[in-house]
């Protein structure tokens, strides 16, 4: 293991155990709540960076996985009871094939079509949701928790701490593809799909794989979803917000390096709840809005752009 | 001489003991002495202020607001001011968990109402069963059917689930009704109507010529009401949401529902708004729907009028429906429920206050409202109305009575149904 390897994986073992100790000590039950959405945005900011940042294919159907996501908790908790890890791997599995589709898109599409058939993608899964009334259908379905497992005493500090393992997980997996050969092959392909498979860079065979892993991981990120609302509605589990404030995390941290998305999705997500609870208006909105306009304008990188410009040295090639 | 400066040296000291006794009361321990004697009640809410709810969400704020002034200008609760703690949900269910969590354990707030409508409102339900919590419901539909909480109360008009069907049924079947047709938006509500609808449909044994469903967000629904027609149903049950009202009335009104149709409307969400009632104009008459308040004679409670009065002058301030029938005095009547609860039990606990709400009847700006075990109505209030006479662009025909004659419930009926509906509509 390299000395960054080994800075890595004892950074998330810290992280892990932080939120372990804050799961067992803090009483107050906002900063789960909160904390909870805020790591789901992480994950699904780095689950989208894969396929958006290292591969360029810029999609927009983020919503659709994570309505999947959820909808597959749904099913599984209605029909038989299941719990919450086989949530999150049915989601998974059900995410990875989803994903494999759109792979096979990307063979037809790219650019801004690729974009516009992603969104269609969600238009479509969430009108079938609608019309699936064992699901809830348009109506919608509430749903019980089960008991809380030990050694968490409440349900939503186990989510939380969930979510947090499917943060490490998803930035393991971006990091490790952003430092191998994989990473090294996706970029080509953003910069040219002809050239990179005329030296002979499988682009196809990588296309596919990071659909599959975004996928995977962005369904993932939606099954436990379903047990932190008690409920789910065709309308907010397919909401077209996901899809926007994912993207919009990416770009604001930067997709050149692993650690933009997640810059991306702390600031942004953080913002978002403190803006909820402080000036809980049509204001939040504006706000959020002028904030995207200045980082487009002032940092297109992103925040590791910006740092690095600032450095006045690229460290591309490290992690 | 020693008199004469021992006395400027005596009222020094008095002076000196003003200054203290001042500089006490205004230091932080002196200052949280003399607040935590009249601490403000505080009521949290998440309320829809941005997003598809949003008009409604702030009608009904606005409701509640006048009667927090209401109640403050005569004192408050037990001596103390009342105060409100408001976030804006974006009308979405993913939103409302995090924001309850912060009302009750970081503001820490003495009661809880919920958000406008039912989807925002779902995700709360297990939340406040679990920690033993009031909560006064505002217009949600059967959100706590299955969840079962002892401590919910819904201010709305809805009772009982079928009560909305039946009653739109009775009408068209005592109009001579024998068949149904079925259109229903595929939304939440509009599905929670429709699905009831076919239950009493069901046991009455009437038959169901024509169901369907339509995706939101349909603009054109020419089609669909030559399908309808061409299956010549004697009741017509609509449940939609306000741009498809709109969308519907106006295919009616270029191709006809044909003469069997003695009753048309029910569920139509829209209707019931300033704005969408003005733009509708005259395709609004001989339309029987559903509504909570109108300004009919038996519609006036005891404060019902100052209510309105208030209402009137403050939402030109606030730009929102200047009619303000359907939410506004039920937000009012949430604040009223509260007011007489506390009232009697005296203090803010959560339990006695509960018992009182489930057991007795409470007198409000929107009539007698008392409750079943479920915490919904025990008998339904909603009412349903035929538009009359009303013209194109005038909101203000709609302040007067008579333009929404009541023909649902018994005791606040105040007019008889004119049948079939195409001769109505003239």
């Amino acid at each position: 293991m390299t000395r960054n390897g080994i800075a890595f994986w004892t950074g998330a073992a810290v992280f892990l155990a932080a939120v372990f100790a804050m799961t067992q000590l803090v009483g107050n039950q906002y900063p789960f709540f909160a904390g909870y959405v805020i790591l789901q945005f992480v994950a699904l900011a780095v689950a989208w960076s894969i396929l958006g940042g290292y591969a360029g294919y810029v999609n927009f159907g983020t919503s659709a996985f994570f309505g999947v996501g959820v909808y597959a908790s749904v099913f599984l908790v209605n029909a038989f009871g299941a719990p919450l890890p086989v949530q999150i791997l049915t989601g998974a599995a059900i995410g990875a094939l989803m994903g494999f589709a759109l792979g096979l898109l990307t063979l037809r599409m790219q650019g801004i079509f690729f974009s516009i058939a992603t969104i269609a993608l969600t238009i479509i899964i969430e009108t079938t949701i609608t019309n699936w009334r064992y699901v809830g259908g348009a109506a919608g379905i509430q749903i019980q928790r089960p008991a809380v497992t030990a050694p968490f005493d409440n349900y939503v500090q186990m989510l939380f701490f969930v979510q947090a393992l499917l943060v490490v997980l998803a930035v393991a997996i971006s990091r490790y593809i952003q430092n191998s050969w994989i990473g090294r092959g996706l970029q080509a392909l953003r910069d040219d799909e002809l050239a990179a498979e005329c030296t002979g860079v499988p682009t196809l065979r990588l296309k596919l794989l990071a659909c599959v892993i975004s996928g995977a991981l962005m369904c993932a990120v939606g099954a436990p979803s379903a047990m932190y609302l008690q409920y789910a509605d065709p309308a907010g589990a397919f909401n077209l917000n996901y899809s926007v404030s994912t993207l919009a995390m990416s770009l604001i941290g930067g997709t050149a390096h692993w650690s933009g998305p997640i810059v991306g999705a702390i600031l942004l997500g953080t913002t978002q709840q403190l803006l909820t609870v402080t000036i809980s208006s049509e204001v939040n909105v504006l706000v959020l809005g002028v904030m995207l306009v200045l980082f487009v304008v002032g940092a297109p990188e992103g925040i590791i752009g910006l740092i690095r410009k600032l450095r006045g040295k690229g460290k591309e090639g490290e992690a | 001489m020693s008199k004469k400066v021992s006395k400027p040296g005596s009222m020094s000291r008095r002076r000196l003991l003003a200054t203290a006794g001042a500089a006490i009361a205004a230091s932080p321990l002196g200052a949280s002495m003399l607040q935590a004697q009249q601490a403000p009640i505080r009521i949290g809410m998440s309320m829809p202020q941005t997003g598809g709810l949003a008009g409604g969400g702030k009608a009904s704020l606005l409701g509640i607001e006048i009667w927090r002034d209401d109640i403050n200008a005569k004192g408050g609760l037990l001596g103390r001011k009342v105060e409100l703690v408001v976030y804006d949900d974006k009308s979405s269910a993913s939103e409302t968990p995090a924001i309850y969590s912060k009302l009750i354990d970081v503001d820490k707030v003495d009661l809880l109402f919920a958000p406008y409508a039912t989807v925002p409102t779902a995700p709360i339900m297990p939340m406040v069963k679990q920690r033993g919590l009031l909560l006064i419901g505002n217009f949600s539909f059967q959100v706590n059917s299955k969840i079962g909480h002892d401590m919910w109360f819904n201010n709305a008009p809805w009772g009982p689930p079928d009560s909305w069907a039946s009653s739109f049924l009775d009408i068209g079947q005592k109009a001579g009704g024998k068949s149904m047709a079925l259109l229903a938006a595929d939304q939440e509500f509009a599905q929670n109507l429709a699905k009831t609808a076919r239950e009493v449909a069901g046991k009455r044994n009437l038959p169901i010529v024509f169901d369907q469903a339509y995706p939101p967000n349909t603009v054109e629904f020419s089609s669909i009401i030559r399908a309808l027609k061409a299956t010549k149903p004697d009741i017509v049950y609509v449940a939609s949401y306000p741009p498809d009202s709109a969308g519907i009335l106006r295919a009616v009104n270029e191709i006809g529902v044909g003469d069997s149709v003695k009753v048309f409307g029910g569920g139509m969400v829209g209707l019931q708004f300033g704005a969408v009632m003005e733009n509708m104009g005259s395709l609004l008459n001989g339309v029987v729907n559903y509504n909570s308040w109108l300004p009919e004679k038996s519609m006036y409670f005891e404060g019902t009028r100052e209510f309105f009065d208030k209402y009137t002058k403050r939402a030109v301030e606030a730009k929102v429906d200047p009619l303000g029938y359907y939410l506004a005095p039920f937000g009012y009547a949430s604040g009223q429920l509260i007011e007489q609860a506390v009232k009697a039990v005296g203090s803010l606990d959560q339990k006695a206050l509960a018992k009182y709400l489930r057991e007795n009847t409470h007198k409000t700006i929107v009539g007698p409202i008392a409750f079943s075990p479920d915490g919904e109505r025990k008998e339904t209030a909603v009412l349903q109305a035929q538009f009359r006479g009303v013209v194109d662009k005038n909101m203000e025909q709609f302040r007067s009575a008579g333009k929404q004659v009541i023909l649902f419930p018994e005791n606040l009926k105040s007019g008889e149904l004119v049948a079939p509906f195409e001769a109505a509509r003239k």
